[in-house]
């Protein structure tokens, strides 16, 4: 396992998200995939990623909204189930990579306010009488970006061995049953994909082909 | 432009917004205006690094357009038009790539995960459908603002939004559909929930479409909860 590759991926995930070139990289279901290949485990990464991108659709990133960043910390979650060796203990410890990412992106939200307020002072300037000259906008404007790719490595980087580290210690623990925890993860997921149906517009005008969805799905899980 | 549109959002912050994103993506095209005269060129900058904000696939639009007007307008005109199409680039692209393109590409992977696809298949399919869409609209948004200039409202005003935005809509609705039984199965987490439970996640489902975005908080909650009670139950054993 290379620590410097797993640095530069979280640096990566960090600057997708927002700063360039917001190509997806940083979607939960691509960046926790990523983070568990990276550290041996693909699938585990798979799996946290699927639940949680589940819980990131509704979030959209309208305007100055602030709202929690769930690329870096699907990373982190998948890279912790990855790397925390939990995999005998199943479901639960999906369960607790869900759960810690979620808080975690609380804290990663946390850190965008951070880099933007130090934009601020980069770019914006403390008065309206601020000039920058060329080479100093571009120059500063760069280091914008190599800050928002800084915060993105330390973000994942420090997640995911934090999130090993209590995975590893906790997983065990955890005393339910595999189905009541796939049961659990999967209807927060249903209730999420509910919750996405807004975003589409009026529930009762997209009746039609969500029923017609509905029943290529019955008949999907029927066939196979 | 266009490479430079992709980091446009480099320095985004609260004062500003894209401001100064915008001014460092335009610099090309105000070197070529500006050419040998480098005060005006300054001028030129500083006034683009005032407040602007727009949806980042959408900002070529706008950067074209104010390439055009450099050349051929006022500072006030400038300044007007950029004022009118910051609310309408920023809404357009919301609706038909953050609640619309993106959303309806997440969903077809997540089907393709819960149909039981390899990890890369799901992983490579979401990026190559998500982002040929999105460069084809960033190059579209350049050619439309270097084209229309100051006429950039008339050509979406008249342009097929509403049937696109429709179109993903609808499809949204039918992934996300074709996605409940999957998920409700278990299949998806390589297990076989019981067909009764098919019941609870039709009710979630309701839940979620009734309350929308709000239910996030509660439900991560119920899930800490959840696994506290995990525990709980281990500390007892």
């Amino acid at each position: 396992m290379n620590w410097f590759v797993y640095l530069l991926f979280g640096g990566v995930v960090g600057l997708d998200a927002t700063s360039f070139p917001q190509a997806m990289l940083s979607r939960p279901l691509v960046a926790a995939t990523l983070a568990g290949l990276l550290l041996g485990n693909a699938e585990a990464g798979l799996y946290a990623g699927l639940v949680l991108e589940l819980f990131s659709l509704v979030i959209l990133p309208f305007g100055a909204a602030r709202y929690p960043e769930t690329g870096t910390a699907a990373a982190a979650a998948g890279g912790a189930l990855a790397l925390s060796g939990t995999a005998s203990h199943g479901l639960a410890a999906l369960l607790l990579a869900v759960v810690f990412g979620l808080a975690w992106e609380q804290v990663t939200g946390l850190t965008v306010v951070a880099a933007r307020r130090v934009n601020e002072r980069l770019v914006a300037g403390s008065d309206t009488e601020s000039v920058l000259d060329i080479d100093q906008l571009e120059r500063r404007h760069l280091l914008a970006i190599w800050i928002d790719f800084f915060r993105g490595a330390v973000i994942v980087s420090a997640g995911t061995v934090l999130g090993g580290l209590l995975l590893h210690a906790l997983a065990p623990l955890i005393g339910l049953q595999q189905l009541l925890i796939a049961g659990a993860l999967l209807t927060g997921g249903c209730a999420m994909l509910g919750a996405t149906l807004p975003i589409f517009g009026n529930v009762r005008d997209n009746g039609i082909p969500l029923a017609l969805g509905l029943v290529c799905g019955l008949l999907l899980i029927l066939l196979r | 432009m266009l490479l430079r549109s992709f980091a446009v959002q480099g320095s985004w912050n609260y004062r500003t917004l894209i401001g100064a994103g915008f001014a460092f993506a335009l610099l090309p095209a105000l070197r070529v205006i500006y050419r040998d005269r480098p005060d005006e060129l300054q001028a030129a900058l500083q006034r683009h690094l005032s407040i602007f904000n727009s949806h980042p696939y959408l900002v070529p639009m706008a950067l074209g357009a104010v390439a055009v007007l450099e050349q051929t307008e006022s500072p006030e005109v400038i300044d007007r038009f950029k004022s009118a199409v910051r609310g309408s680039l920023g809404s357009l692209g919301d609706r038909l790539v953050w609640a619309g393109w993106r959303p309806v590409c997440v969903l077809m992977a997540l089907l393709l995960v819960a149909l039981g696809s390899r990890w890369l298949t799901s992983i490579v399919f979401f990026l190559l459908v998500y982002n040929t869409g999105h460069v084809l609209l960033r190059v579209y948004a350049l050619r439309a603002g270097t084209r229309y200039g100051k006429q950039l409202g008339e050509h979406l005003r008249s342009a097929p939004v509403e049937r696109v935005q429709r179109n993903l809509q609808r499809s949204g609705a039918f992934l996300i559909g074709i996605l409940i039984p999957l998920l409700a199965s278990g299949r998806s987490l390589r297990v076989e929930l019981p067909l009764w439970w098919f019941a609870i996640a039709l009710l979630a489902v309701v839940v979620g479409a009734r309350f929308g975005a709000a239910v996030r908080l509660p439900l991560v909650f119920a899930l800490t909860l959840f696994t506290l009670v995990g525990f709980a139950l281990e500390v007892i054993r």
